[in-house]
């Protein structure tokens, strides 16, 4: 059984349509990659998966059961976690406790802030920004923000967890790095990820398999060689040769 | 565990210190030293929602006033001590109900909604007195001074104890994150509504129980006086004088700013109000963080 699934999943802003009845399955231990150009409704289908947004059409499940409607502290607990891609630190936190607060609640609900701060620091290992464990969030760079946005999703615990755009604005050699993090990360806690990437060299590295959307839509969908081959997905991008 | 009994030691000796005023001290001692309590009542409560949640409530009044006005209402038929109580709940109560609708909004939208919340439930009681034939209850036959004192002690005690293990919870860790942002607090499965609801509820018991005592201090009732705004714009002055999300804040403002005022008010009655206003314009603009933000910069600088 596919560990999440979307069936007509629509949703639209008054008359535009972000999202048009998409079909998905993503498998238990697989890392998925969803492309397509700014404005395809990427981002929108995480906000519905996440529960951030409500979908106007469709039913979303995840291991059998139906989340779409539930709200997006719901959704974390049955383990679904989300990196935005505009990170959202507290800022006022150190970083320690900005992970900490995650342990505390998502799917793990440690009871003891003691042991939250335990896990927070070993997550803060895994994503190397323990020795800035006690700075303010607000001090990182913006590679160091994307990894504690990546630490806070990962101490929730999830069984599937969203990477929105991790790799974007960092320099190739940081790129390379994430992406070993990120391989690293989901053997360790045996996770499920849906990756969007605009950086392809990522997405070949990372996916077995890739999603395109294009205004709403999917319209293709395969393995990386496949999709990189694909006429609909070359026109999306790059426009229809001239006769 | 170290820290919490080294604080629960502290609050003792502070408790009994407080608690030797009336005993020591004549009705100016016991007026100044109540005022201070009083004020650190208010300002921990207020800390508990508006500090952890960045939720920032400027109708802080209401719940001071109902307080009171429950007071009034048990007064002769209840206990001192039970009225005192039934305010908590019934103030308490008055949050929960309210809370919800009012914490949607955020930013300066809860701040005037507060406010205007205050004003609504001051003209209310106005209107049942004057339905009821009530134009002013004069409340004779209650506790004396020193007794009020000491309840105010209690309650100051209380509202110190509840900032402190909420701060360090799990809960006000919550609130935290909600202040710092409230999606992503959100998205990584804290309920916020609910918590904010708790936070207001909890913000608003102390408050109430402080102004059911406080009103027989000058047996009298007046809605004017005890909705007065001033004293949610009090709150949140001491507030910002003590700086932070934690229970040294209000002690420090309190302290300050009461001692400001006795020393101005002896000193220089006639420009007393522009004195104090200026020092509260010197503290926003020059010590954003409040004297605990400077308190802690100077420890970490001795190491």
């Amino acid at each position: 059984m596919s560990l999440l699934e979307l069936k007509g999943v629509g949703r639209r802003f008054g008359g535009v349509v972000a999202v048009d009845a998409m079909d998905m399955t993503v498998d238990e231990g697989e890392i998925l990659g969803l492309m397509g150009a700014n404005g395809a409704g990427k981002t929108t289908l995480f906000a519905l998966i996440a529960g951030n947004l409500r979908p106007s059409a469709g039913e979303i499940r995840f291991r059998g059961r139906r989340i779409d409607g539930l709200r997006p502290d719901r959704v974390n607990r049955l383990g679904i976690a989300r990196a935005f891609q505009i990170v959202r630190p507290f800022a006022g936190l150190s970083v320690l406790e900005n992970v900490a607060v995650a342990s505390l609640f998502g799917a793990g609900r440690e009871r003891s802030i003691r042991r939250a701060e335990e896990n927070a620091f070993e997550v803060l290992e895994e994503v190397g920004l323990s020795d800035r464990a006690r700075d303010p969030a607000g001090t990182l760079t913006l590679a160091g923000r994307k990894r504690l946005e990546i630490a806070r999703a990962l101490a929730t615990r999830p069984r599937l967890l969203l990477l929105d755009e991790v790799m974007a604005g960092l320099t190739p050699v940081e790129v390379s790095e994430a992406l070993q993090m990120v391989l690293t990360l989901k053997e360790r806690h045996g996770l499920t990820i849906v990756v969007i990437e605009h950086v392809m060299r990522a997405l070949m590295r990372l996916c077995e398999r890739l999603v395109v959307l294009h205004h709403g839509v999917r319209i293709a969908e395969g393995a990386p060689d496949e999709i990189a081959a694909d006429p609909r997905v070359i026109e999306a991008y790059l426009g229809r040769a001239r006769e | 565990m170290a820290e919490h009994s080294r604080f629960l030691a502290l609050l003792a000796v502070a408790v009994a210190a407080f608690a030797l005023v009336p005993r020591l001290g004549g009705d100016y001692a016991i007026g100044v030293a109540l005022n201070l309590l009083m004020w650190i009542a208010l300002t921990q409560s207020w800390v508990v929602l508006s500090a952890m949640t960045g939720y920032v409530s400027l109708g802080h009044a209401v719940f001071f006033g109902a307080g009171a006005y429950a007071m009034v209402l048990c007064f002769g038929s209840l206990p001192f001590w039970l009225s005192v109580i039934v305010a908590g709940a019934a103030t308490g109560l008055l949050a929960l109900l309210v809370g919800y609708p009012c914490l949607r909004v955020r930013g300066p939208y809860f701040v005037i909604l507060t406010f205007g919340l205050a004003e609504l439930v001051k003209f209310v009681v106005i209107n049942v007195e004057a339905a009821l034939g009530q134009f002013g209850r004069l409340l004779f036959g209650g506790p004396g001074l020193a007794q009020i004192f000491y309840v105010v002690l209690v309650l100051a005690a209380v509202s110190v104890i509840v900032t402190w293990f909420v701060r360090r919870s799990r809960f006000g860790a919550g609130l935290r994150a909600i202040r710092e942002n409230e999606e992503a607090a959100e998205t990584l499965g804290i309920d916020v509504a609910r918590y904010k609801v708790l936070a207001f509820a909890l913000s608003a018991i102390v408050p109430g129980m402080v102004g059911a005592a406080m009103v027989l201090r000058t047996t009298y009732f007046e809605p004017l006086d005890l909705f007065n705004p001033i004293t949610s714009f009090t709150i949140v002055s001491i507030a910002i004088i003590g700086g932070g999300d934690d229970v040294p804040g209000p002690v420090y403002g309190a302290l300050f700013l009461v001692l400001m005022q006795e020393l101005l008010w002896a000193n220089w009655p006639e420009v007393y109000m522009i004195l104090l206003g200026g020092l509260l314009v010197a503290f926003v603009l020059g010590v954003p963080d409040g004297i605990h933000g400077r308190v802690a910069a100077w420890r970490k600088a001795r190491g």
